[in-house]
């Protein structure tokens, strides 16, 4: 039986929960933030790579003691075949502080800390497995034997949102809007890493990799430099790999094989293998974001832009936990929790996250359905590269020659161009 | 590099381990009748085999890693039909991530 009841209740100490549950302590909110994990952190797996425009934006000037790995000072682009590769290495020094490598277990715990520092109540090693629902409107959680009521509840479960999906509040994630990510967490020395990527200490490298990595279906492999560890992964679209009946297992074994990749972790010690979805569906794909005593945010809403080259979710998730405290704020001022009041929570987010989600609302289907960025792309660079720095001893060719040689035959030009375009216009 | 098999990837992980409690429950006789199989090839920890000696599918959700991947590729297991669910690990259980 219920015994007290709360303001706001929020599940997932995720980066949406732990965003919302500090600014509602802020503001002086009684605030309950549950997580299935025994601390929060601990169930969680990115990339990857946080912007720390969100940070500021949740605690400006607060977030200095943020256990973030390296910031990010170098961005390479690999295109591969099975046993070659071509980079694109950019180091871009005029952008400052703009993205850190980050470890989930660590970052959330310390983000969880800091919202009960700011006095929302921690709720770790319960698992919501329902809410409880009175006159059509939600009214609080379940957990195992018992239940917990409030004025607002926000899901901020994830990419499985199924407290939601389940009380009906949201419509069931579609299979086709969502990746699969595996990752490999390699422990090295510091001075190791920093020798591997020519760099210093507390700066890092964020690597994407497409081509025989993800045996021509959407996604692609990543590489990101922690402080002492490197993060390897891989990314495929799911529908598209239950297709394709490749072995997810090997596949992302054949990664570490790969010279170009496992050059970098080599005598390295491996210290977790992990896997978690990505919502990819985008703005075509959100749900309902709010009913009668209920919001949700970040994954859970689907809120992430998949560009290829950029996969941003921790950012948007942060910022949707802003909103949703905000609009939650409002609400418990105004003493009113209906869902036409908590509409302001959209008009809120559509000035940012949702502004994002709509420009790249074609990202998606764009790089899903371009089969050539992920196998002929890959392919040309290569042999491109391959022809230019050929030196065997037989006749020498000139530049437009070999890029002739390369191409003819390879390329339905007309299939190009319409890549190209499209991929302008979606990107 | 020397190859990893499932296994020894997942032995590198700490899994607070719930016998008792599958949080994911299926009906191995009734997968013999599933026309794609897909759970064998998309689980990131390789957690169902087929078992071409017995014909039958075999499950292990102890070093699941909890992504909801087979939530997603199989119908029975998304629309929770009878003999099939899936849920979170409850209260702390499962896989704990110490990196992440
Ligand atoms: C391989 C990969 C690479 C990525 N790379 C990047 C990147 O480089 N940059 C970037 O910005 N984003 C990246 N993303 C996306 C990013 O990780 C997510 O968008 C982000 O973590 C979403 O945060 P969230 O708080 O909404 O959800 P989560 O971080 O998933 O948090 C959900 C929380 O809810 C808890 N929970 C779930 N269900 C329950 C329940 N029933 N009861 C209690 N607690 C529950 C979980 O334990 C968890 O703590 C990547 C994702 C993956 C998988
Ligand atoms: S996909 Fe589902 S129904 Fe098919 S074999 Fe696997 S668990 Fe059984
Ligand atoms: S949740 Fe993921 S790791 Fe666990 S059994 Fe399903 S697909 Fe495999």
């Amino acid at each position: 039986m219920a015994e007290e009841k709360f303001q706001v209740i929020i599940i997932g100490a995720g980066v949406a929960g732990s965003a919302a549950a500090y600014r509602l302590a802020k503001a002086g909110r009684e605030v309950v933030l549950i997580d299935r994990g025994d601390t929060p952190g601990r169930k969680n797996m990115t990339g990857g790579r946080l912007y720390t425009y969100a940070l500021e934006e949740l605690m400006p000037g607060e977030w200095s003691d943020a256990p973030l790995e390296r910031e990010v000072t170098r961005e390479i682009m690999m295109f591969m075949t099975r046993e070659d590769s071509v980079s694109i290495d950019t180091t871009l020094s005029s952008q400052k502080q703009q993205s850190y490598t980050v470890l989930r277990a660590r970052f959330d715990a310390w983000l969880a800390s800091k919202a009960e520092e700011a006095g929302a109540m921690l709720i770790p090693g319960s698992t919501v497995d329902g809410l409880i629902i009175r006159d059509g409107k939600v009214a609080g959680i379940k957990t195992g034997d018992e239940e917990l009521e409030a004025d607002l509840v926000i899901s901020a479960e994830g990419v499985n949102p199924i407290v939601a999906e389940r009380a009906g509040l949201i419509k069931p994630v579609n299979v086709k809007d969502v990746a699969v990510g595996v990752k490999y967490v390699y422990k090295l020395p510091e001075q190791t890493i920093n020798e591997r990527f020519n760099t210093v200490s507390g700066k890092g490298t964020a690597m994407l990799c497409v081509g025989e990595c993800n045996k021509g279906i959407s996604g692609g492999a990543f590489l990101y430099t922690n402080k002492e560890s490197i993060s390897l992964g891989l990314v495929v679209d799911t529908h598209s790999w239950k297709e394709s009946k490749l072995p997810l297992v090997d596949v992302a074994e054949e990664l570490r094989q790969h010279p170009a990749l496992g050059r970098y972790i080599e005598g390295g010690e491996l210290v977790e293998y992990s896997a978690h979805l990505i919502p990819e569906g985008g703005y075509k794909s959100l749900p309902q974001l709010y009913s009668d005593g209920f919001l949700i945010a970040g994954d859970a809403a689907g809120m992430v832009v998949n560009r290829g080259f950029t996969v941003r979710g921790m950012d948007y998730a942060i910022l949707s936990g802003i909103a949703a405290a905000e609009t939650a704020d409002q609400a418990i001022e105004a003493g009113t929790f209906t869902k036409s009041f908590l509409q302001n929570y959209e008009t809120k987010l559509k000035k940012m996250v949702l502004k994002d989600l709509e420009s790249f609302k074609d990202s998606h289907d764009y790089i899903a359905h371009t089969q050539h960025l992920f196998t002929t792309y890959p392919n040309l660079a290569v042999d491109m590269m391959n022809h230019l720095y050929k030196v065997d001893g037989n006749p020498a060719k000139k530049i437009p020659g070999i890029v002739k040689e390369t191409i003819v035959g390879k390329l339905p030009y007309f299939s190009v161009l319409k890549d190209i375009l499209k991929g302008g216009k979606s990107l | 590099m020397k190859k990893l098999t499932i296994d020894e990837r997942l032995s590198k992980n700490r899994f607070e381990t719930d016998d008792h409690n599958p949080h994911i429950v299926i009906d191995k006789d009734a997968c013999k009748t599933c026309s794609h199989r897909a759970c064998t090839y998309c689980c990131p920890a390789e957690r169902y085999k087929w078992d071409t000696a017995n014909d039958k599918l075999s499950f292990d959700h102890v070093g699941c890693l909890e992504c909801g991947n087979c939530r997603l590729i199989c119908e029975r297991l998304n629309q929770g039909v009878p003999g099939y669910s899936w849920n979170y690990p409850i209260q702390g259980m499962g896989v704990i991530f110490r990196e992440g």
